[in-house]
Protein backbone atom coordinates (compact mmCIF):
# COMPACT_ATOMS: atom_id res chain seq x y z
CA UNK A 1 0.00 0.00 0.00
CA UNK A 2 1.53 3.19 -1.21
CA UNK A 3 1.66 5.60 1.59
CA UNK A 4 -0.76 8.26 0.02
CA UNK A 5 -0.40 9.79 -3.16
CA UNK A 6 3.29 11.14 -2.42
CA UNK A 7 4.27 7.07 -2.01
CA UNK A 8 2.64 6.72 -4.81
CA UNK A 9 4.80 9.10 -7.03
CA UNK A 10 7.37 7.74 -6.01
CA UNK A 11 7.05 5.31 -6.50
CA UNK A 12 5.83 5.61 -10.50
CA UNK A 13 9.40 7.75 -10.65
CA UNK A 14 11.83 4.91 -9.04
CA UNK A 15 14.18 3.44 -11.22
CA UNK A 16 14.75 0.05 -9.29
CA UNK A 17 17.73 1.19 -7.65
CA UNK A 18 17.65 1.51 -3.30
CA UNK A 19 20.43 2.31 -0.80
CA UNK A 20 19.03 1.59 2.87
CA UNK A 21 15.80 3.47 2.89
CA UNK A 22 16.25 5.30 -0.11
CA UNK A 23 14.93 5.33 -3.15
CA UNK A 24 16.55 6.26 -6.43
CA UNK A 25 13.87 8.07 -8.39
CA UNK A 26 13.97 9.79 -12.17
CA UNK A 27 12.81 13.89 -11.77
CA UNK A 28 10.55 15.18 -13.63
CA UNK A 29 11.45 18.88 -13.52
CA UNK A 30 13.98 20.93 -11.24
CA UNK A 31 13.60 24.91 -10.29
CA UNK A 32 16.76 27.00 -9.80
CA UNK A 33 17.39 30.69 -8.58
CA UNK A 34 20.59 33.08 -8.70
CA UNK A 35 22.05 32.86 -5.16
CA UNK A 36 21.47 28.81 -4.61
CA UNK A 37 22.86 27.66 -8.34
CA UNK A 38 25.55 30.03 -7.94
CA UNK A 39 26.82 27.95 -4.89
CA UNK A 40 27.42 24.61 -7.28
CA UNK A 41 28.33 26.71 -9.98
CA UNK A 42 32.08 26.40 -9.73
CA UNK A 43 31.55 22.45 -9.08
CA UNK A 44 29.40 21.87 -12.18
CA UNK A 45 32.36 23.59 -14.19
CA UNK A 46 34.66 21.88 -12.89
CA UNK A 47 32.48 18.40 -13.27
CA UNK A 48 32.77 18.85 -16.91
CA UNK A 49 29.06 17.54 -17.38
CA UNK A 50 26.15 18.35 -18.59
CA UNK A 51 22.41 19.59 -17.76
CA UNK A 52 20.57 16.09 -18.02
CA UNK A 53 17.97 17.72 -19.80
CA UNK A 54 17.85 21.66 -20.22
CA UNK A 55 14.02 21.56 -21.30
CA UNK A 56 13.50 20.18 -17.39
CA UNK A 57 15.01 23.05 -16.11
CA UNK A 58 13.85 26.65 -14.78
CA UNK A 59 16.72 29.04 -14.00
CA UNK A 60 15.38 32.51 -12.50
CA UNK A 61 16.91 35.37 -11.22
CA UNK A 62 14.58 36.41 -8.22
CA UNK A 63 16.76 36.88 -5.08
CA UNK A 64 19.07 39.26 -6.41
CA UNK A 65 16.53 41.02 -8.65
CA UNK A 66 18.54 43.43 -9.36
CA UNK A 67 21.28 43.02 -7.45
CA UNK A 68 21.86 45.55 -4.72
CA UNK A 69 25.69 44.98 -4.24
CA UNK A 70 28.65 44.48 -6.30
CA UNK A 71 29.14 41.06 -4.81
CA UNK A 72 25.56 39.96 -5.85
CA UNK A 73 26.00 41.75 -9.18
CA UNK A 74 28.69 39.22 -9.69
CA UNK A 75 26.73 36.55 -9.25
CA UNK A 76 23.98 37.23 -11.49
CA UNK A 77 26.94 38.14 -14.05
CA UNK A 78 27.98 34.35 -13.75
CA UNK A 79 24.67 32.85 -13.47
CA UNK A 80 23.50 34.96 -16.83
CA UNK A 81 26.78 33.82 -18.23
CA UNK A 82 26.38 30.63 -17.98
CA UNK A 83 22.73 30.17 -18.76
CA UNK A 84 23.25 32.16 -21.86
CA UNK A 85 26.80 29.92 -22.96
CA UNK A 86 24.10 26.82 -22.24
CA UNK A 87 21.45 28.10 -24.07
CA UNK A 88 19.09 26.98 -20.87
CA UNK A 89 15.70 27.78 -22.77
CA UNK A 90 13.98 28.19 -19.65
CA UNK A 91 15.55 31.74 -18.22
CA UNK A 92 13.86 34.12 -16.18
CA UNK A 93 15.65 37.06 -15.21
CA UNK A 94 13.54 40.07 -12.65
CA UNK A 95 10.09 38.27 -13.82
CA UNK A 96 8.93 37.44 -10.65
CA UNK A 97 9.61 34.91 -7.65
CA UNK A 98 11.02 31.26 -8.58
CA UNK A 99 8.08 29.38 -6.96
CA UNK A 100 5.04 31.77 -8.78
CA UNK A 101 7.24 31.15 -12.13
CA UNK A 102 7.49 27.67 -11.20
CA UNK A 103 3.42 27.22 -11.26
CA UNK A 104 2.81 29.89 -14.15
CA UNK A 105 4.69 28.05 -16.67
CA UNK A 106 3.20 25.28 -18.48
CA UNK A 107 5.50 22.74 -16.46
CA UNK A 108 3.92 21.52 -13.48
CA UNK A 109 1.25 18.76 -13.87
CA UNK A 110 -0.37 16.39 -11.21
CA UNK A 111 1.80 13.33 -10.46
CA UNK A 112 5.06 15.31 -11.19
CA UNK A 113 7.77 15.11 -8.90
CA UNK A 114 9.50 18.54 -8.75
CA UNK A 115 12.68 19.32 -6.91
CA UNK A 116 14.09 22.77 -6.52
CA UNK A 117 16.95 24.64 -4.58
CA UNK A 118 14.75 26.35 -2.01
CA UNK A 119 13.08 25.10 0.52
CA UNK A 120 9.47 26.64 -0.32
CA UNK A 121 9.74 24.37 -3.76
CA UNK A 122 6.94 22.24 -1.53
CA UNK A 123 4.24 25.58 -3.09
CA UNK A 124 4.22 23.53 -6.40
CA UNK A 125 2.20 20.64 -4.60
CA UNK A 126 -0.60 23.07 -4.64
CA UNK A 127 -0.84 21.40 -8.60
CA UNK A 128 -0.83 17.61 -6.93
CA UNK A 129 2.55 17.12 -7.71
CA UNK A 130 4.95 16.15 -5.13
CA UNK A 131 7.24 18.91 -5.02
CA UNK A 132 10.52 19.45 -2.74
CA UNK A 133 13.32 21.89 -2.27
CA UNK A 134 16.95 20.23 -1.34
CA UNK A 135 20.09 22.30 -1.03
CA UNK A 136 22.47 23.20 -3.42
CA UNK A 137 24.60 19.70 -3.96
CA UNK A 138 21.70 17.72 -4.22
CA UNK A 139 20.74 19.87 -6.74
CA UNK A 140 23.30 19.33 -8.36
CA UNK A 141 23.29 15.82 -8.48
CA UNK A 142 19.78 15.98 -9.81
CA UNK A 143 20.70 18.47 -12.57
CA UNK A 144 23.46 15.68 -13.79
CA UNK A 145 21.91 12.67 -13.61
CA UNK A 146 18.05 13.59 -13.84
CA UNK A 147 17.30 11.66 -10.86
CA UNK A 148 17.89 12.16 -6.69
CA UNK A 149 17.40 9.56 -3.95
CA UNK A 150 14.50 9.84 -1.55
CA UNK A 151 12.91 7.94 1.48
CA UNK A 152 9.17 7.49 0.99
CA UNK A 153 7.70 9.66 3.54
CA UNK A 154 4.74 8.73 5.79
CA UNK A 155 1.57 10.54 4.43
CA UNK A 156 -1.33 12.58 6.87
CA UNK A 157 -4.24 12.98 5.13
CA UNK A 158 -5.76 17.03 6.11
CA UNK A 159 -9.93 16.97 5.22
CA UNK A 160 -10.68 20.52 4.98
CA UNK A 161 -14.25 21.07 5.34
CA UNK A 162 -16.48 24.37 3.85
CA UNK A 163 -15.88 27.48 2.20
CA UNK A 164 -13.33 30.14 3.15
CA UNK A 165 -15.65 33.15 5.20
CA UNK A 166 -14.49 36.23 3.44
CA UNK A 167 -12.27 37.43 5.94
CA UNK A 168 -9.74 34.08 6.06
CA UNK A 169 -7.48 33.37 3.45
CA UNK A 170 -5.25 29.66 2.71
CA UNK A 171 -2.73 32.14 5.30
CA UNK A 172 -4.78 31.56 8.06
CA UNK A 173 -5.21 27.64 7.39
CA UNK A 174 -1.64 27.10 7.18
CA UNK A 175 -0.98 29.29 10.07
CA UNK A 176 -3.79 27.19 12.24
CA UNK A 177 -1.52 23.81 11.75
CA UNK A 178 1.49 24.98 12.67
CA UNK A 179 0.48 26.62 15.78
CA UNK A 180 -1.48 23.18 16.35
CA UNK A 181 1.23 20.97 15.46
CA UNK A 182 4.73 22.78 15.91
CA UNK A 183 7.81 23.76 14.19
CA UNK A 184 8.91 20.25 13.85
CA UNK A 185 5.28 18.83 13.74
CA UNK A 186 5.03 17.03 10.74
CA UNK A 187 9.16 16.40 10.42
CA UNK A 188 9.80 14.14 6.93
CA UNK A 189 6.43 14.20 6.55
CA UNK A 190 3.89 14.01 3.41
CA UNK A 191 0.62 16.61 3.61
CA UNK A 192 -1.90 15.44 1.47
CA UNK A 193 -4.93 17.86 1.38
CA UNK A 194 -8.31 17.02 0.75
CA UNK A 195 -10.24 19.88 -0.14
CA UNK A 196 -13.63 18.23 0.45
CA UNK A 197 -15.92 21.04 -1.27
CA UNK A 198 -13.45 22.32 -3.76
CA UNK A 199 -13.68 25.66 -2.53
CA UNK A 200 -10.49 27.12 -1.96
CA UNK A 201 -8.75 29.22 -4.46
CA UNK A 202 -5.42 28.08 -5.82
CA UNK A 203 -3.35 30.91 -4.88
CA UNK A 204 -4.70 30.35 -0.72
CA UNK A 205 -3.71 26.30 -1.95
CA UNK A 206 -0.12 27.78 -3.00
CA UNK A 207 0.17 29.30 0.12
CA UNK A 208 -1.13 26.48 2.30
CA UNK A 209 1.60 24.46 0.24
CA UNK A 210 4.45 26.99 0.78
CA UNK A 211 4.36 26.70 4.25
CA UNK A 212 4.02 22.94 4.85
CA UNK A 213 7.99 23.00 5.39
CA UNK A 214 8.03 25.31 8.45
CA UNK A 215 6.53 22.24 9.95
CA UNK A 216 9.28 20.42 8.77
CA UNK A 217 7.06 18.30 6.05
CA UNK A 218 8.88 17.08 3.09
CA UNK A 219 5.97 18.18 0.89
CA UNK A 220 2.26 19.09 0.55
CA UNK A 221 0.11 18.76 -1.99
CA UNK A 222 -3.45 19.07 -2.62
CA UNK A 223 -6.18 16.46 -4.13
CA UNK A 224 -6.45 17.30 -7.97
CA UNK A 225 -10.03 18.51 -8.63
CA UNK A 226 -12.13 21.16 -10.65
CA UNK A 227 -10.13 24.36 -8.90
CA UNK A 228 -7.28 22.12 -10.32
CA UNK A 229 -8.39 21.70 -13.54
CA UNK A 230 -9.64 25.34 -14.11
CA UNK A 231 -6.18 26.44 -12.98
CA UNK A 232 -4.66 24.49 -15.32
CA UNK A 233 -6.73 25.20 -18.44
CA UNK A 234 -6.80 28.49 -17.95
CA UNK A 235 -3.05 28.32 -17.67
CA UNK A 236 -2.20 26.02 -20.81
CA UNK A 237 -5.71 25.69 -23.13
CA UNK A 238 -5.91 22.33 -22.43
CA UNK A 239 -5.95 19.78 -20.30
CA UNK A 240 -3.49 16.06 -19.74
CA UNK A 241 -4.54 12.97 -18.30
CA UNK A 242 -2.61 12.72 -15.04
CA UNK A 243 -1.81 9.84 -12.60
CA UNK A 244 -4.75 8.66 -10.87
CA UNK A 245 -5.74 9.35 -7.47
CA UNK A 246 -6.64 5.56 -5.98
CA UNK A 247 -7.54 6.99 -2.43
CA UNK A 248 -8.70 3.26 -1.03
CA UNK A 249 -4.78 2.10 -2.10
CA UNK A 250 -3.24 4.91 0.44
CA UNK A 251 -2.19 4.52 3.82
CA UNK A 252 -2.11 7.18 5.83
CA UNK A 253 -0.68 7.91 9.55
CA UNK A 254 -3.08 9.99 10.59
CA UNK A 255 -6.00 12.16 9.68
CA UNK A 256 -6.53 15.71 10.64
CA UNK A 257 -10.20 17.08 9.90
CA UNK A 258 -10.58 20.78 9.65
CA UNK A 259 -13.65 22.97 9.42
CA UNK A 260 -12.26 26.26 7.35
CA UNK A 261 -15.85 27.73 8.87
CA UNK A 262 -15.01 27.99 11.96
CA UNK A 263 -11.01 29.25 12.23
CA UNK A 264 -10.66 32.53 13.13
CA UNK A 265 -7.65 35.19 11.69
CA UNK A 266 -4.26 33.77 12.50
CA UNK A 267 -1.29 35.94 14.04
CA UNK A 268 2.30 33.89 14.03
CA UNK A 269 4.29 35.38 17.09
CA UNK A 270 8.12 36.50 16.84
CA UNK A 271 10.34 34.29 16.15
CA UNK A 272 8.29 31.39 14.99
CA UNK A 273 6.04 30.40 12.71
CA UNK A 274 4.20 27.94 14.80
CA UNK A 275 3.72 30.42 18.02
CA UNK A 276 0.40 31.09 16.69
CA UNK A 277 -2.65 32.74 18.15
CA UNK A 278 -6.05 34.22 17.24
CA UNK A 279 -5.54 37.97 15.82
CA UNK A 280 -8.52 39.06 18.16
CA UNK A 281 -6.43 37.87 21.07
CA UNK A 282 -3.72 40.03 20.12
CA UNK A 283 -4.05 43.92 22.38
CA UNK A 284 -1.97 47.23 21.15
CA UNK A 285 0.85 45.76 18.94
CA UNK A 286 1.69 48.56 17.27
CA UNK A 287 3.66 47.87 13.91
CA UNK A 288 6.36 49.93 12.05
CA UNK A 289 5.95 48.16 9.09
CA UNK A 290 3.42 45.79 6.94
CA UNK A 291 5.26 43.92 4.61
CA UNK A 292 1.96 42.10 1.72
CA UNK A 293 4.65 40.09 -0.70
CA UNK A 294 6.54 37.04 -0.85
CA UNK A 295 5.83 33.57 -2.11
CA UNK A 296 3.34 33.08 0.22
CA UNK A 297 1.24 36.54 0.15
CA UNK A 298 1.88 38.09 -3.11
CA UNK A 299 -0.18 36.12 -5.56
CA UNK A 300 -2.62 38.03 -7.41
CA UNK A 301 -5.60 37.54 -4.72
CA UNK A 302 -3.31 38.92 -2.22
CA UNK A 303 -3.18 42.03 -3.97
CA UNK A 304 -7.28 41.81 -4.92
CA UNK A 305 -8.16 41.59 -1.45
CA UNK A 306 -5.31 44.11 0.06
CA UNK A 307 -6.61 46.85 -2.70
CA UNK A 308 -10.07 45.91 -1.96
CA UNK A 309 -9.95 46.81 1.61
CA UNK A 310 -7.40 49.57 1.38
CA UNK A 311 -9.71 51.22 -1.33
CA UNK A 312 -10.62 55.11 -0.01
CA UNK A 313 -8.84 54.42 3.35
CA UNK A 314 -5.41 55.43 4.53
CA UNK A 315 -2.97 53.50 6.17
CA UNK A 316 -2.08 54.75 9.61
CA UNK A 317 0.25 57.34 10.06
CA UNK A 318 3.92 55.78 11.06
CA UNK A 319 2.96 52.49 9.32
CA UNK A 320 4.88 51.71 6.01
CA UNK A 321 3.24 49.76 3.66
CA UNK A 322 5.26 47.55 1.22
CA UNK A 323 3.81 45.58 -1.26
CA UNK A 324 5.36 43.26 -3.37
CA UNK A 325 3.73 41.21 -6.97
CA UNK A 326 5.23 37.80 -6.93
CA UNK A 327 5.54 38.49 -10.47
CA UNK A 328 5.47 40.45 -13.64
CA UNK A 329 2.30 38.73 -14.88
CA UNK A 330 0.37 39.60 -11.13
CA UNK A 331 1.86 43.14 -11.19
CA UNK A 332 0.19 43.95 -14.65
CA UNK A 333 -2.87 42.00 -14.11
CA UNK A 334 -3.38 44.17 -10.74
CA UNK A 335 -2.36 47.52 -12.47
CA UNK A 336 -5.64 46.36 -15.22
CA UNK A 337 -7.73 45.77 -12.78
CA UNK A 338 -6.99 49.10 -10.72
CA UNK A 339 -5.70 47.40 -7.73
CA UNK A 340 -2.32 48.80 -7.64
CA UNK A 341 -3.95 52.73 -8.09
CA UNK A 342 -5.55 51.58 -4.93
CA UNK A 343 -2.77 50.61 -2.57
CA UNK A 344 -0.67 53.69 -3.59
CA UNK A 345 -3.63 56.26 -3.67
CA UNK A 346 -3.99 54.31 0.56
CA UNK A 347 -0.51 55.21 0.99
CA UNK A 348 1.32 51.89 -0.05
CA UNK A 349 4.53 51.70 -1.93
CA UNK A 350 4.92 49.19 -3.85
CA UNK A 351 8.25 46.98 -5.06
CA UNK A 352 9.85 45.10 -8.04
CA UNK A 353 8.45 41.43 -7.85
CA UNK A 354 11.34 39.76 -6.44
CA UNK A 355 12.30 38.38 -2.64
CA UNK A 356 12.84 41.12 -1.67
CA UNK A 357 12.43 41.81 2.39
CA UNK A 358 10.93 38.60 3.20
CA UNK A 359 14.68 37.07 3.28
CA UNK A 360 16.17 40.43 4.31
CA UNK A 361 17.97 40.06 0.86
CA UNK A 362 17.25 44.25 0.23
CA UNK A 363 14.56 46.74 0.35
CA UNK A 364 12.43 47.04 3.74
CA UNK A 365 15.12 45.20 5.96
CA UNK A 366 13.93 46.44 9.92
CA UNK A 367 16.25 48.40 12.23
CA UNK A 368 16.44 48.21 15.83
CA UNK A 369 14.15 46.66 17.63
CA UNK A 370 11.25 47.63 14.88
CA UNK A 371 8.26 45.86 14.68
CA UNK A 372 6.78 44.25 11.38
CA UNK A 373 3.42 41.78 10.40
CA UNK A 374 4.15 40.69 7.25
CA UNK A 375 2.34 38.19 4.84
CA UNK A 376 5.65 35.90 4.26
CA UNK A 377 6.30 32.71 5.82
CA UNK A 378 9.27 32.97 7.91
CA UNK A 379 9.71 35.04 11.27
CA UNK A 380 12.86 33.71 12.70
CA UNK A 381 15.30 35.98 14.65
CA UNK A 382 17.15 38.45 12.13
CA UNK A 383 15.74 36.80 9.17
CA UNK A 384 14.38 40.94 8.20
CA UNK A 385 16.62 42.60 9.48
CA UNK A 386 18.13 43.44 12.56
CA UNK A 387 18.16 40.79 15.44
CA UNK A 388 16.25 42.53 17.59
CA UNK A 389 13.62 43.63 15.40
CA UNK A 390 10.39 41.59 15.57
CA UNK A 391 8.74 39.91 12.83
CA UNK A 392 4.81 38.72 13.14
CA UNK A 393 3.01 36.28 10.20
CA UNK A 394 -0.46 36.81 9.47
CA UNK A 395 -2.52 36.60 5.79
CA UNK A 396 -2.27 39.67 3.51
CA UNK A 397 -6.18 40.40 4.39
CA UNK A 398 -4.86 41.04 8.15
CA UNK A 399 -1.65 42.63 7.27
CA UNK A 400 -3.62 45.48 5.36
CA UNK A 401 -6.54 45.52 7.92
CA UNK A 402 -3.63 46.52 10.53
CA UNK A 403 -1.99 48.40 7.97
CA UNK A 404 -4.94 50.54 8.26
CA UNK A 405 -5.48 50.34 12.16
CA UNK A 406 -1.60 50.64 12.93
CA UNK A 407 -1.35 47.61 15.00
CA UNK A 408 -2.38 44.46 14.88
CA UNK A 409 -5.86 43.93 14.42
CA UNK A 410 -8.13 41.05 13.08
CA UNK A 411 -9.53 42.01 9.77
CA UNK A 412 -13.23 41.67 10.75
CA UNK A 413 -13.02 45.28 12.88
CA UNK A 414 -12.63 47.05 9.07
CA UNK A 415 -14.65 45.12 6.96
CA UNK B 1 37.07 5.61 2.83
CA UNK B 2 37.02 8.90 3.73
CA UNK B 3 35.51 8.35 6.71
CA UNK B 4 37.53 8.05 10.40
CA UNK B 5 36.70 5.28 12.64
CA UNK B 6 36.60 8.04 15.77
CA UNK B 7 36.11 11.56 15.39
CA UNK B 8 36.45 13.75 18.22
CA UNK B 9 36.38 17.62 18.71
CA UNK B 10 34.89 20.39 21.50
CA UNK B 11 31.28 20.16 21.93
CA UNK B 12 29.00 23.41 20.90
CA UNK B 13 25.68 23.08 21.87
CA UNK B 14 22.59 24.39 20.64
CA UNK B 15 18.91 24.28 21.85
CA UNK B 16 15.50 23.00 19.83
CA UNK B 17 14.44 23.72 16.79
CA UNK B 18 17.67 26.22 15.54
CA UNK B 19 17.13 27.30 12.29
CA UNK B 20 19.22 28.16 9.49
CA UNK B 21 18.46 31.90 9.76
CA UNK B 22 19.62 32.39 12.77
CA UNK B 23 22.78 29.54 12.47
CA UNK B 24 23.88 32.06 9.36
CA UNK B 25 22.00 35.28 8.83
CA UNK B 26 20.33 36.07 5.33
CA UNK B 27 22.62 39.15 5.26
CA UNK B 28 25.60 37.19 5.44
CA UNK B 29 25.07 35.02 2.24
CA UNK B 30 28.03 34.97 -0.14
CA UNK B 31 29.90 32.30 -2.24
CA UNK B 32 33.18 33.08 -0.58
CA UNK B 33 34.13 30.47 1.77
CA UNK B 34 36.03 33.14 4.43
CA UNK B 35 32.82 34.80 4.50
CA UNK B 36 30.43 32.14 5.26
CA UNK B 37 32.82 31.44 8.03
CA UNK B 38 32.11 34.92 9.52
CA UNK B 39 28.42 34.39 9.00
CA UNK B 40 28.88 31.51 11.52
CA UNK B 41 30.71 33.66 14.01
CA UNK B 42 27.87 36.14 13.66
CA UNK B 43 25.42 32.97 14.04
CA UNK B 44 27.18 31.87 17.17
CA UNK B 45 27.03 35.24 18.58
CA UNK B 46 22.88 35.83 18.19
CA UNK B 47 22.96 32.48 19.46
CA UNK B 48 24.70 33.15 22.33
CA UNK B 49 27.50 31.17 22.20
CA UNK B 50 30.12 34.00 21.37
CA UNK B 51 31.70 34.14 24.66
CA UNK B 52 32.88 30.58 24.54
CA UNK B 53 35.54 31.43 22.37
CA UNK B 54 35.43 31.18 18.48
CA UNK B 55 37.98 28.80 17.54
CA UNK B 56 39.01 25.03 18.59
CA UNK B 57 42.01 23.20 17.61
CA UNK B 58 40.59 20.04 17.97
CA UNK B 59 37.15 20.79 15.86
CA UNK B 60 33.58 21.15 16.41
CA UNK B 61 30.57 18.70 17.14
CA UNK B 62 27.52 20.23 17.24
CA UNK B 63 24.98 18.64 19.82
CA UNK B 64 21.52 20.01 19.11
CA UNK B 65 17.90 19.20 20.59
CA UNK B 66 15.01 18.76 17.94
CA UNK B 67 14.15 19.61 14.37
CA UNK B 68 18.10 21.37 13.84
CA UNK B 69 18.44 22.73 11.11
CA UNK B 70 15.03 23.97 9.71
CA UNK B 71 13.78 26.58 7.71
CA UNK B 72 16.00 28.02 4.42
CA UNK B 73 17.65 25.53 2.63
CA UNK B 74 20.60 28.10 1.96
CA UNK B 75 23.72 25.78 2.13
CA UNK B 76 25.98 28.27 3.21
CA UNK B 77 24.96 27.71 6.91
CA UNK B 78 26.34 24.15 6.17
CA UNK B 79 29.52 25.36 3.86
CA UNK B 80 30.15 27.65 6.44
CA UNK B 81 30.00 24.93 9.56
CA UNK B 82 32.80 23.25 7.78
CA UNK B 83 34.83 25.90 7.39
CA UNK B 84 34.37 26.52 10.75
CA UNK B 85 35.67 23.00 11.42
CA UNK B 86 32.19 21.18 12.80
CA UNK B 87 33.28 17.64 12.13
CA UNK B 88 30.20 15.75 12.98
CA UNK B 89 26.51 16.90 14.12
CA UNK B 90 24.53 15.11 16.96
CA UNK B 91 20.47 16.02 16.95
CA UNK B 92 17.62 14.64 18.71
CA UNK B 93 16.05 15.15 15.36
CA UNK B 94 17.52 16.87 12.07
CA UNK B 95 15.83 18.94 9.28
CA UNK B 96 15.70 17.21 6.16
CA UNK B 97 17.00 19.61 3.93
CA UNK B 98 20.12 20.23 6.48
CA UNK B 99 20.59 16.78 7.28
CA UNK B 100 20.62 15.65 3.42
CA UNK B 101 23.28 18.63 3.19
CA UNK B 102 25.40 17.81 5.69
CA UNK B 103 26.28 14.57 4.88
CA UNK B 104 26.08 16.01 0.77
CA UNK B 105 29.27 17.95 2.19
CA UNK B 106 31.05 14.94 3.93
CA UNK B 107 29.85 16.07 7.51
CA UNK B 108 28.64 13.00 9.25
CA UNK B 109 24.84 13.08 11.20
CA UNK B 110 23.99 11.02 14.40
CA UNK B 111 20.33 11.09 15.86
CA UNK B 112 20.23 10.16 19.61
CA UNK B 113 17.99 11.39 21.61
CA UNK B 114 19.52 10.94 25.31
CA UNK B 115 23.10 12.48 25.19
CA UNK B 116 21.62 16.22 25.02
CA UNK B 117 20.71 16.28 28.42
CA UNK B 118 24.33 14.96 29.83
CA UNK B 119 26.37 16.68 27.20
CA UNK B 120 28.26 20.09 28.50
CA UNK B 121 29.04 23.22 26.28
CA UNK B 122 32.37 23.02 25.42
CA UNK B 123 33.25 19.57 26.36
CA UNK B 124 35.50 17.16 24.33
CA UNK B 125 33.70 14.22 23.19
CA UNK B 126 34.50 11.37 20.66
CA UNK B 127 32.27 9.42 18.34
CA UNK B 128 33.00 6.02 17.32
CA UNK B 129 31.85 5.65 14.05
CA UNK B 130 32.33 1.86 13.70
CA UNK B 131 30.81 0.78 16.41
CA UNK B 132 27.82 3.56 17.34
CA UNK B 133 28.74 5.08 20.29
CA UNK B 134 29.09 8.81 21.60
CA UNK B 135 31.47 9.01 24.67
CA UNK B 136 31.46 12.35 26.74
CA UNK B 137 34.49 13.73 29.01
CA UNK B 138 32.94 11.58 32.23
CA UNK B 139 33.19 8.23 29.62
CA UNK B 140 29.41 7.85 29.58
CA UNK B 141 28.48 6.48 26.61
CA UNK B 142 25.74 7.03 24.21
CA UNK B 143 24.54 4.96 21.44
CA UNK B 144 22.94 6.66 18.43
CA UNK B 145 20.62 5.58 15.27
CA UNK B 146 22.17 3.48 12.87
CA UNK B 147 23.21 5.88 9.89
CA UNK B 148 21.11 4.75 7.02
CA UNK B 149 23.29 2.82 4.43
CA UNK B 150 22.68 5.39 2.06
CA UNK B 151 23.69 7.89 4.32
CA UNK B 152 27.08 6.16 4.98
CA UNK B 153 28.23 5.59 1.18
CA UNK B 154 27.89 9.14 0.29
CA UNK B 155 30.09 10.40 3.34
CA UNK B 156 32.72 7.19 2.87
CA UNK B 157 32.63 8.67 -0.53
CA UNK B 158 33.84 12.31 0.67
CA UNK B 159 30.04 13.38 0.11
CA UNK B 160 27.82 13.73 -2.63
CA UNK B 161 29.86 15.13 -5.82
CA UNK B 162 32.73 12.31 -5.09
CA UNK B 163 29.56 10.00 -4.77
CA UNK B 164 28.58 11.27 -8.18
CA UNK B 165 32.04 10.78 -9.70
CA UNK B 166 32.24 7.18 -8.10
CA UNK B 167 28.91 6.54 -9.22
CA UNK B 168 29.31 7.79 -12.78
CA UNK B 169 33.01 6.68 -13.63
CA UNK B 170 33.82 4.55 -11.07
CA UNK B 171 36.65 6.67 -9.53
Amino acid sequence: MAKGYTGEIIEGHANGRSEGEYLSVEVDFVLLHDPTFALILPELKKSGEEIWDREKVLLTVDHFSPPSSIERANIVKEVLSFAREKRLPHLSVYQGICHQLLVEGPWLKPGMLVLGADSHTVTGGALGCLATGMGSTDILYALITGRTWLKPPEAVRIDLREKLPPYLMGKDVILDLLGRYGEGGFLYQALEFYDKDEAIPMDDRFAICNMVVEGGAKNGLFRPDRVTENYLMERDGHLEKSKDWLEEGFKYSRKIEMDLSSLKPKIALPHSPAQVIDAEEIKDEAIDQVFIGSCTGGRLRDIELTAKLLRGRKVARGVRLLVTPASQRIYKMAIEKGYISAIIEAGGVVLNPSCGPCGGIDKGILGREERCLSASNRNFKGRMGDPSSKVFLSSPLTAAASALAGRIIDPREVM
Amino acid sequence: MALPEIISGRVWKLGDHVNTDLLHPPSHFTPDEKRMKEGIAEGRARLGAGAKGDSSEEGWIIVAGENFGCGSSRETSVRGLSAFGVKGVVAVSFARIFMRSLVNLGIPVFESGEIEGWVKDGEMIRISLKEGWIELMDSNRFHFSEIDPHFKKILEAGGLPAYLRSEKHGV
